[in-house]
């Protein structure tokens, strides 16, 4: 008896204090990101690097090892004596950029034909849908490799290879919530009253589609955002110019076992992205991915 | 709604990856050891450069080192050249020259049979020397309108149309195959018949050879019981490879990695002096790099001292000469000094487009920062480049289009004589890096025809003296070979062609 009562008053408190960890956990990820998103936009404008720029006599320095210039190089350098920390920095931003193009390019032109094909049904749906069908069925990074691979490479190559399989889950999410939609009560109001298609579709419809968009969008931010370094890894991703994480990981492959660094940070760097987006994107889907239509 | 499309199964995945290719980055990746604990005794050659095509005479890549690597343990030459650069024979016991060097005339080996048991003869050596100049592969420049007939079973008679002392070493890549292959022939050559010391027993282009012993080798049957030429382009894999014994022997090590090598017991490292020479020829057909003032100010705009000393400090020396040391036709040339300052002036003057950029092209990850080197210094005095690193058949066929501004090689040369690299690849006719120089090529052709080694070597180094002044490339470097291998083998002799034999090795029991 006397267990259970102060069973029953123990319980209370440690319940609130594992939703307040708990609430304070789930903000992590907004931190992380914040940092990566500071460090993408000032970081660049704070450290100088020129990707092109050697300098032979500071090679292989580990972290936190002092320069011939005079500085330190925080986190260490790479096989040709250039700064790792600037080439995260810079990486970031190269990260950041290509994520966030490629899932717009994507965003817009998924929702787009998913909204459409969703909307007005009957054969532009089973069109639409059946071409979707058959590009889910090839793997994507596989379709991202040959696209990069056959043009000379550039950003905008880059972008346009991972949007060409990216949009498709835009399309599958926009066409469902587009398909459900389109069936309720104030669609069939505007209708009736005349409204364009057009109008219905942009004012009724799409507004609908933001939440589980906004989700989704997280989620492929990880992915593209990983895509483009193995595609910088494989040497057909980023120009030689650019710095990717991906390039610094694959220039630092044969040190793994003297130079962990050169590729070990870039790599924990991309790591940590990846996952903080993931949990970001879950809680995002959580909210808004079905939520919101219930 | 269809399915929820962000169930965590995408970034599940995602992360996953993210954790496979960091662990697979940080060497955790386990590699089964194969090669050692079989009993028999194999071993395992983790080799650079792919081997696409085992035909040493074809046009497309039969010149290639890969090709030449599994050829000579396949075929028999008339001779060869041993690891100190002296000539021995193969099939051939004797030869001898007429007074002016131009007809040469090799007694055969009696009772040399090929694999498949039917015999060797001198219409086998002629018909493979007509195929060989009739698929027209970069070696076969060697021997234009060469004749070779047999006036007997047991001799064959080389005839030249000039006096060519270098006859004997370029013949080093020259292999016999029946005389019923003619023409290129693939199918022949995927289960090739030859008189070399290993027959073939798998071969597979993307990226692995196995050979198995010649019972009917002439020399005795070699002591391996099967040989595996596997490609690994990656150094890491090589040198993980190496380190778990899946591999038993490396070579092309960077100084890097030296030390790491040289620590672990159950290897030896030993460095040789390659023939071979870092060679970055400019394209003189190339409107920006046709006058000479432009090409010289490149070079020196380049810190190579510097470069060599912090990428290679074991095995690359600053080179002297555009043929390496070993190699016969070396003359001392004056060393180009680093001077950015004289380099921009020079360029400035000579009205060079600082706004238009450089191809600089090369395959072969392993050459990547030595070329971001050179790069960087030219940036340095506001000449732009692009570095371009390609696929090993894309390099080669625009190697040969010239479709790039500067190219970078490292030059090999298997027959140690300067009329292979020098007499093949800087004449007008050979058309390889857009230089065309009349008297040069008097130069080349009199060394060519001079049975005189000193006055050979005298006539290469003149020839060395213009190539090098008019800068028809730039000579960075004179490589030295790092070879590595398993103690368990005995008898290996690091070779400074890069094409290392295996007839003599064996594996000691252990």
């Amino acid at each position: 008896m006397t267990a259970s009562i102060t069973a029953s008053a123990v319980r209370p408190a440690v319940v609130r204090r594992r939703t307040a960890a708990r609430r304070w956990l789930s903000r992590i990820p907004y931190a992380v990101l914040a940092i990566y998103a500071a460090v993408a936009v000032a970081g660049p404008l704070l450290v100088d690097y020129n990707p092109i720029q050697t300098d032979l006599a500071n090679r292989l320095l580990k972290p936190g090892a002092h320069l011939s210039s005079g500085g330190t190089a925080w986190l260490g350098t790479d096989g040709l004596g250039r700064d790792i920390f600037a080439q995260l920095v810079y990486g970031a931003r190269t990260s950041v950029l290509i994520g966030v193009s490629t899932v717009v390019v994507s965003a817009v032109v998924g929702t787009a034909i998913g909204v459409t094909a969703g909307y007005f049904r009957g054969w532009l749906d089973t069109v639409l849908s059946r071409g979707i069908d058959i590009l889910l069925a090839f793997p994507a990074i596989l379709l991202a490799i040959v696209i990069a691979g056959s043009f000379e490479r550039s950003v905008v190559v880059v972008v346009g290879a991972l949007s060409a399989t990216a949009w498709i889950s835009f399309a599958r999410v926009t066409r469902g919530t587009a398909l459900s939609v389109r069936e309720r009560a104030w669609v069939d109001a505007a209708r009736v009253l005349g409204v364009k298609r057009r109008f219905i579709l942009i004012r009724h419809v799409l507004p609908f589609t933001a939440g589980p968009v906004v989700a989704l969008a997280t989620l492929e931010f990880a992915l593209v955002v990983l895509a483009e370094a193995g595609l910088s890894f494989l040497g057909i991703g980023l120009p030689p110019s650019a710095v990717s994480w991906g390039q610094t990981i694959a220039n630092g492959k044969q040190y793994l076992a003297t130079a962990w660094w050169i590729s070990g940070l870039p790599g924990l760097a991309l790591s940590l992205l990846i996952v903080s987006i993931g949990i970001l994107g879950d809680q995002l889907t959580a909210r808004f991915g079905r939520g919101q239509l219930r | 709604m269809t399915r929820s499309p962000a169930s965590g199964k995408a970034w599940r995945a995602a992360v996953g990856l993210a954790l496979a290719a960091a662990l697979a980055l940080t060497g955790c990746s386990t590699t089964s050891g194969g090669g050692g604990g079989s009993g028999k005794s194999e071993i395992t050659v983790a080799g650079t450069y792919p081997i696409q095509n085992l035909d040493p005479a074809s046009p497309s890549g039969g010149s290639n080192t890969g090709t030449q690597l599994v050829a000579q343990e396949l075929f028999s030459r008339l001779v060869r050249v041993r690891p100190d650069g002296t000539v021995e024979g193969d099939l051939a016991t004797e030869w001898k020259a007429n007074a002016t060097a131009s007809e040469y005339t090799f007694t055969l080996r009696k009772d040399v049979k090929f694999s498949d048991g039917s015999p060797l003869t001198a219409d086998d050596v002629v018909a493979s020397f007509k195929r060989l100049l009739d698929l027209k592969s970069t070696n076969a420049a060697n021997f234009t309108d060469y004749t070779m007939t047999a006036p007997s079973p047991d001799q064959v008679v080389l005839k030249a149309t000039k006096p060519d002392a270098a006859i004997l070493r370029k013949l080093s890549i020259f292999y016999v195959i029946p005389a019923k292959v003619t023409g290129e022939d693939p199918d022949f050559f995927k289960s090739p018949v030859g008189s070399g010391p290993f027959k073939l027993e798998k071969f597979d282009p993307s990226g692995s050879v196995a050979l198995v012993p010649n019972a009917n080798y002439y020399a005795g049957v070699p002591k391996l019981d099967r040989v595996t030429f596997r490609t690994m382009p990656e150094l890491a894999a090589r040198m993980t490879a190496l380190r778990t014994g899946e591999a038993d022997l490396i070579w092309g090590i960077p100084d890097d990695q030296l030390s790491q090598v040289k620590s672990d017991s159950n290897l030896t490292v030993e460095t040789v002096q390659s023939t071979a020479v870092f060679t970055m020829w400019f394209n003189s057909s190339e409107p920006a790099l046709r006058d000479a003032k432009v090409r010289r100010a490149l070079w020196q705009a380049v810190d190579f001292p510097t470069i060599i000393k912090q990428l290679y400090p074991e095995t690359g020396s600053l080179a002297d000469s555009p043929v390496s040391p070993v190699t016969l036709g070396y003359v001392k040339q004056q060393p180009v000094s680093y001077d950015p300052t004289a380099a921009k002036a020079a360029l400035t003057a000579a009205g060079f487009d600082f706004g238009k950029k450089l191809r600089l092209q090369f395959a072969n990850a392993e050459f990547r920062p030595f070329n971001q080197a050179i790069v960087s210094d030219l940036q340095k005095i506001g000449v732009q480049v692009d570095l371009l690193e390609k696929e090993q058949a894309v390099f080669t066929k625009d190697l040969l289009a010239l479709n790039w501004d500067v190219n970078f090689q490292q030059l090999s040369n298997p027959t140690y004589d300067a009329a292979n690299t020098l007499g093949r690849l800087y004449t007008c006719k050979a058309k390889r890096n857009g230089y065309c120089n009349p008297e040069l090529d008097k130069l080349l052709a009199a060394a060519a025809a001079s049975p005189d080694e000193k006055e050979r070597t005298r006539l290469y180094g003149e020839a060395s003296k213009i190539i090098w002044s008019d800068a028809v490339g730039m000579f960075p470097m004179a490589v030295k070979y790092a070879y590595a291998w398993n103690k368990r083998l005995t008898g290996f002799t690091p070779d400074p062609a890069g094409l290392p034999d295996l007839a003599k090795v064996q594996v000691s029991s252990s």
